[in-house]
């Protein structure tokens, strides 16, 4: 029962992390109107799951060696681009709410594109989904057997617990300043994006479209990325036990590029044209 | 919306028909099955800096996750499905792997 459920956890994990911020955040700014776009993006991330899985299974040949593959680096991607502009979006909201001011930003809804966290909410959803459909099917194919059935309960337990997670951020996100939530979650999100980037080059290397590199370092020993709490580390902010050298230099890549587009000085409006400690009524 | 969809999906096109077009170029192929939560064989010997292609047939009636941090591959490989995976050429030594959906199957490829 131990095994699934760490497996179904941690596939969960960052779906359910992904999830309960878009929700947060949504509701932060006071578009809890909008809640549909992260909830049609979610359920479409299950079902495109459900699909690839059943897909997968149907399939063979080219299709299944390659298929899956070029799915699979097609979402890390889109989710590293959508993860970057949301966080940079979230960033300048932070900075242009001044003190802890909580107040609706309505032009939130009309200068950020809120369908983005629709998909945010699905390449979540979509990047673990079919695999976790797969391993749920052939677990239920056995629940017959009573190890079987205790296997299939502990995964079931696993995404439940995922799930838990994911709310409990959504209920404690609710009392934190908005200012304080967007500068914690765009911090989180560009360390998950810059994994998420890392692993993307790391696939692209291993197929033979990027140049081989040696492994940059070896904590295997101390940390395992795949044992319990290495695992988490690695979904949340992309730790590898054994990266190749270029796995490392493009996390800590994107992290340069994307933490000075985000922390950095802003290029435009800068922040002395307002009075300090006044809040501007058109900040956003 | 639609351009920022249509862009990614021609992306994705391009790099499937080089895939296909690099795969297609005869590797050595060397089996490997999985059968009662095993790996057969559990060590697999390969010539080193030399690619190759894994091919991987599940007889298990659940679906296994061909796994292996070494190599950077993660491939599900469906209940009584075969795959084939395309290693790239290794330097000598020991490469470990197992199935991420059972992961006390393990095994290794030895490139020598």
């Amino acid at each position: 029962m131990g095994g699934p459920f760490v497996v179904t956890l941690r596939e969960g994990f960052e779906a359910a992390l992904i999830l309960g911020i878009v929700y947060t955040y949504l509701q932060k700014i006071g578009a809890e109107r909008q809640y549909h776009y992260v909830t049609r993006g979610g359920v479409l991330g299950v079902l495109a799951s459900i699909a690839l899985g059943v897909l997968v299974t149907v399939l063979s040949g080219p299709l299944l060696d390659l298929g899956p593959d070029v799915i699979g680096l097609g979402v890390i991607f889109v989710a590293v681009v959508v993860l970057t502009w949301h966080g940079y979006w979230m960033q300048q909201h932070a900075r242009a709410v001044k003190g802890e001011v909580q107040r609706r930003i309505d032009e939130a809804q009309a200068s950020h594109r809120l369908w983005i966290v629709g998909v945010l909410a699905f390449t979540g959803v979509f990047r673990e989904g079919a695999e976790t459909v797969l391993f749920l099917w052939g677990l239920m194919t056995q629940a017959a057997s009573p190890s079987g059935w205790t296997s299939a309960a502990g995964a079931f337990l696993g995404l439940a617990m995922a799930a838990t997670l994911g709310w409990g951020i959504f209920r404690s996100g609710r009392h934190i300043s908005l200012q304080r939530f967007f500068a914690v979650t765009s911090v989180f999100l560009l360390f998950l994006a810059a994994g998420l980037f890392s692993t993307g080059v790391g696939r692209l290397e291993a197929m033979g479209f990027l140049p081989q590199t040696p492994t940059a370092w070896d904590t295997s020993f101390i940390l395992d990325d795949h044992g319990f709490v290495g695992g988490f580390l690695n979904g949340l902010v992309g730790y590898r036990a054994r990266p190749s050298v270029l796995e490392a230099g493009s996390y800590l890549f994107y992290l340069l590029v994307a933490g000075a587009l985000l922390f950095g000085p802003r290029p435009s409006k800068p922040r002395s044209r307002e009075p300090r400690g006044r809040i501007p009524a058109h900040a956003a | 919306m639609r351009r920022l969809v249509g862009l990614p999906l021609a992306a994705l096109l391009a790099l499937v028909l080089l895939i296909a077009g690099t795969a297609a170029a005869a590797d050595t192929q060397i089996p490997l099955t999985i059968e009662k939560n095993q790996f057969q064989p559990s060590e697999v010997k390969v010539k080193a800096n030399a690619p190759f292609v894994l091919v991987i047939t599940n007889k298990n009636p659940k679906a296994a996750e061909f796994e292996s941090k070494d190599l950077r591959v993660e491939k599900v490989v469906p209940a009584g499905k075969t795959v084939n995976v395309r290693i790239r050429a290794l330097k000598p030594g020991t490469y470990a792997f197992f199935d991420d959906f059972n992961q006390q199957t393990t095994g290794r490829i030895v490139a020598e």
